[in-house]
């Protein structure tokens, strides 16, 4: 009951969303998550359930991507005819003929040998794409127009807003076929080969196999991503298959949560918008989302859903509400802290020039500035180290064992 | 009727010789115990007969059926299933799928993606049975690796015979056990290994004379001697070679 609110609740969600916010930014950046989430949940097949980690994974993404805007272009010039809302179908096969041929020589192993042929294999794609000009469009890409196909139920996907629907329903399906994966036997042994493959061979299961499925499943829906993103960008260059790309889906897995189905989709979210949002304010997002990163393997290794997660005992207990004032506490230095370090960054980064940081105005040229920034970051610092024996005595007290309430641990 | 047997069975790591030339027959329904001093083959002797290494030369048939040099997985599906000497489970899979996982492949399961395990019925409650066999039916949600270490044998001997194979080998069970947790893993192995072909290898002499029903020797991976508990106690080879050392601490109450 609880699983089938969960997934009603997915569905509420990607389809209210464009009602809440209907701008073009909005729709934009909906179309972009789209794609990302499940790029991400197909990265996480491979890193969260299968151990395989893979420097490689846009080459997936981004074959399907080509051939879906070469599919496009043949719907335009009617070599084929069948409605658009099937790209992303063309995709996923073309990444599922992809994975099957790689990955019948880079599953074998997985651990370092795995991790180097997918960075080869990037390498050799990336290359590749420069060289087979009539495919891959060289520098300038491929693109195509996608409102000539039939209209689907009278709608012809002029706007980005149809493309947005058409990929939430795309999003909904791959999300649930994904989550089927790992309640199979195919997709539960692939966490065992991940735990331990030696002892999975001596149970029945060439560990090789296992890899191999799972590769391959992940592969198809990179390409179904791949398929989305040519959908909505109606083209497709050499960037989204090589190295760039295949790095921010490992952070989007990573920043989310491999452990957790739903990991992955909140590190697509926030990158995303992150991508998106913060780009307008500031050119050194991509040095942001590398701090974000660092701090992320440190203090969270299981990604923000992990972290989420961690509160489940207290919740629980009901004892979440008494964590509200200790973060709170904690918190605030920790903000004022890390808006400290972030002003520095940006007045470094404006150097002689003023500039707005959010509601003040900054200018490296003004001592009286720097001097401010460092009382600020020195007290907040203090304040923050300060309180977090409050923070973990409060976390002790709401996730205490042996609570009269409760039956027994665990 | 031998249900596994080794015919010259020889293996060297480099110019070393491990094990050298190697007949033993396990007779169908026995439980077999193979001694023998630190360094004398015996854990290698298991990963030639389960697949984990391949054969320098010889046979090895199982039910008749030639299976050296085969992989590990293609034995395993014959119905011969074998535990480790360090434990060797599935970490962060909960102790329940890590029994299930034993199972699946003789459940005709295979690498099935068509398959909800949640609908698995059956299987699910066999995986609960084995689980309350083993003692570990309260932790069946822990995380495996998050077991305490006798918690964790007992849970490895359960993935081992989850499958339900009828030949068992058991590497070491109770190594590194208090006295009364080995207590409780012995009549465990009795237990589970009930009309079930077991061969294993063990340190403690008191639990090998007591739960064998013949035993073999290895010395420098040569067999001197496989025979009944009795006759190998009172075998001078075997007490030269072997027991005379042992005999001072480990079986000493049983040899007097």
């Amino acid at each position: 009951m609880g699983k089938f609110a969960a997934w009603a609740g997915y569905l509420v969600v990607l389809l209210g969303l464009p009602q809440l916010f209907d701008s073009v930014l909005a729709i934009t950046i909906f179309n972009q998550m789209a794609i990302a989430i499940v790029f991400a949940l197909s990265y996480n097949m491979l890193l969260g359930q299968g151990g395989m980690l893979s420097f490689g994974h846009a080459v997936y993404f981004g074959l399907g991507g080509f051939m879906a805007v070469h599919a496009l272009v043949m719907i335009e010039f009617e070599t084929v005819y069948f409605s658009i809302t099937l790209i992303p179908l063309v995709g996923g096969l073309i990444g599922l003929i992809a994975a099957v041929f790689v990955g019948s020589f880079s599953t074998h192993k997985a651990g370092t040998v795995f991790a180097m042929i997918s960075l080869g294999i990037g390498e050799l794609m990336a290359a590749s794409s420069l060289i087979f000009v009539s495919f891959f469009g060289g520098e300038a890409g491929v693109s195509a127009d996608r409102t000539f196909g039939p209209p689907f139920f009278g709608i012809e996907f002029f706007q980005d807003v149809e493309i947005y629907y058409l990929s939430a329903g795309w999003v909904f399906v791959a999300t649930a076929f994904m989550y089927l994966f790992t309640q199979t036997p195919a997709g539960r042994m692939a966490n065992a080969v991940r735990d331990n493959p030696e002892r999975a061979e001596f149970i029945g299961y060439s560990a090789r196999r296992v890899r191999f499925i799972s590769f391959c499943t992940s592969g198809f829906f990179a390409g179904v991503a791949g398929g989305l993103f040519a959908l909505n960008y109606e083209f497709i260059t050499e960037e989204n298959l090589n190295a760039v790309t295949s790095g921010r889906v490992l952070l989007m897995a990573y920043i989310g949560g491999l452990g957790y189905f739903i990991g992955p989709i909140i590190g697509a979210v926030v990158l995303t918008l992150m991508n998106s949002l913060l780009s307008n304010y500031t050119e050194l997002w991509m040095l942001y989302l590398g701090m974000m990163f660092v701090l992320t393997v440190l203090f969270l290794p299981r990604g923000f859903a992990g972290f989420i997660m961690m509160h489940q005992t207290a919740w629980l207990r009901g004892k979440l509400s008494s964590l509200f004032l200790p973060y709170l506490i904690t918190g605030m230095p920790a903000i004022i802290f890390g808006g400290s370090i972030l002003a520095a960054i940006e007045m470094l980064h404006h150097e002689g020039e003023p500039f707005g940081f959010l509601f003040i105005n900054l200018d490296s040229g003004n001592t009286l500035h720097w001097l401010a920034l460092t009382a600020f970051a020195a007290a907040s610092y203090y304040a923050c180290r300060r309180s977090l024996g409050q923070l973990n005595a409060a976390w002790e007290e709401a996730n205490r064992v042996g609570d009269p309430t409760e039956g027994g641990p665990g | 009727m031998s249900i596994l047997s080794m015919h010259n069975v020889s293996k060297s790591f480099g110019k070393t010789e491990i094990i050298r030339g190697v007949n033993l027959d396990i007779q169908a329904g026995e439980r077999h115990a193979i001694i023998g001093p630190n360094g004398a083959g015996k854990s290698t002797l298991f990963h030639l007969i389960s697949g984990k290494y391949q054969l320098s030369s010889g046979r090895i048939t199982f039910r008749d059926q030639e299976i050296q040099n085969r992989p590990p997985y293609e034995i395993a599906r014959l119905g011969l299933a074998r535990s480790f000497q360090v434990t060797n489970i599935f970490p962060r899979l909960s102790v329940f799928e890590n029994v299930r996982c034993g199972m699946l492949w003789q459940q005709g399961l295979g690498y099935s993606f068509r398959h909800l395990l949640g609908r698995q019925t059956e299987l699910n409650a066999r995986a609960m049975h084995l689980l309350a066999e083993i003692n570990l039916a309260e932790r069946a949600d822990f995380p495996a690796g998050e077991l305490a270490y006798a918690q964790q044998r007992a849970l490895e001997l359960g993935v081992a015979i989850a499958s339900g194979a009828d030949l068992i080998m058991l590497d070491e069970p109770v190594a590194g056990m208090s006295l009364s947790e080995a207590e409780a893993a012995v009549s465990l192995i009795r237990k589970i290994t009930e009309g079930k072909t077991l061969v294993m290898v063990e340190h403690d002499m008191n639990i090998v004379f007591d739960i064998a029903d013949r035993i073999s020797v290895l010395v420098y991976g040569e067999i001197i001697a496989s025979d009944s508990p009795q006759a190998i106690r009172a075998n001078p080879k075997v007490q030269e070679a072997y027991l005379g050392e042992v005999a001072m601490t480990g079986v000493g109450g049983n040899n007097a």
